[in-house]
């Protein structure tokens, strides 16, 4: 085996121990397939790890570790679009397609933090980040330097999650805030 | 995972991508063994220019195909550019691509398609009726589908740039 940059190997350690379950979290929320998300866990831990050679703290280990992790993910969602046509919706949009597909049965078997990443799913890929972020208890600063979003457009997509969720829980869809 | 495993997958996954790309190559690699039997069987020297003028388009546009347009893994540095610049980047790469369909996609066929049909033209003087207009016809159809084919490139150029364009917006 080659020689492995300590530093680099450390990194790459801390990674796995701070933000393991944040990455699994993550890559449920862009691929609902588990066998295929398994594939994307593996992707990204990968991408981390290459990234890492490159990496000169220039921003926070959180914020690179979340910039590749969703750069990887979002690739994934590209690379699966081009194989089935699949459309996502805008925040704004969220309410009626939550309503119109709520069936009574299919309410009853599925979990509500299955249901919360079902949602998440559904999204286009810059307000999954952002939802993805505040539901990781990230603040507006940290999600607009990880997305590239402005600090407006992150208050105003914020507002509307806040609102999607509040509108859920009153309606038994996500309990206890989901993932957060 | 370890690193050990990172690794070691490391690896797979990088065979994975040249096998990806390999596969993308294969209908190109189709077409070039077909102009290249149809070249061993040419009746005169005008055909085999132009069967030759087309594998060698074919060759140009594979090569343009990998090195702008193929699936390559994440750059090491994509920790520091946000998920906006990244996404952009990637739609710019794919626009670019699709924009200039005729640099690297049409226009390298066009000599070998065109040789190819003064060579059918000369092969039809005096043995059948109407020979120019049949032959015109039929370079006309050619012309129709490259136009056909740029036209749906440059709509779907187009719309990645109305993505580009949001991005730009949701930056601001």
């Amino acid at each position: 085996m080659p020689q492995v940059d300590q530093s680099r190997q450390s990194r790459f350690e801390e990674t796995v121990a701070t933000y393991g379950t944040a990455l699994e979290r993550l890559a449920r929320a862009y691929e609902a397939d588990p066998e295929t998300r398994r594939d994307l866990l593996q992707e990204i831990l990968i991408a981390l790890w290459q990234s890492f050679e490159g990496f000169d703290n220039r921003c926070s280990l959180r914020t690179w570790v979340y910039r590749v992790a969703h750069n990887t993910a979002a690739r994934h969602v590209s690379r699966r679009l081009r194989m089935r046509k699949h459309f996502f919706v805008e925040l704004e949009d969220v309410p009626e397609l939550a309503d119109g597909t709520e069936g009574e049965d299919a309410a009853v078997h599925r979990d509500a933090l299955g249901k919360l990443y079902e949602l998440i799913q559904q999204l286009k890929t810059l307000d999954r980040q952002v939802m993805l972020a505040y539901l990781e208890g990230m603040d507006a600063a940290e999600t607009a330097e990880i997305t590239g979003l402005s600090a407006r457009n992150v208050a105003v997509k914020i507002h509307r999650i806040k609102q999607i969720l509040a509108r859920r829980v009153q309606s038994g869809t996500v309990q206890n805030g989901g993932a957060r | 995972m370890s690193v050990e495993q990172v690794q070691a997958s490391a690896g797979k996954f990088q065979r994975k991508i040249q096998w990806r790309n390999a596969r993308e190559y294969v209908a190109a690699f189709a077409v070039v063994v077909f102009f290249g039997y149809e070249f061993t069987r040419a009746a005169d020297s005008l055909a085999r220019v132009g069967f030759s003028l087309i594998i060698a388009g074919m060759c140009h546009m594979v090569w343009q195909l990998h090195s702008k347009g193929s699936w390559r893994p994440l750059p090491k540095d994509a920790g520091l550019s946000s998920c906006i610049e990244f996404k952009r980047r990637e739609l710019e790469r794919q626009r670019d691509l699709l924009s200039h369909v005729w640099s690297w996609y049409l226009g390298p066929l066009i000599p070998g398609l065109a040789v190819l049909i003064v060579d059918f033209s000369l092969a039809m003087q005096g043995h059948v009726k109407h020979a120019g207009l049949l032959v015109a016809a039929y370079a006309l159809f050619v012309a129709g589908i490259f136009i056909g084919i740029a036209k749906l490139n440059s709509y779907a150029a187009r719309t990645l740039q109305r993505q580009i364009d949001e991005l730009d917006e949701a930056g601001r």
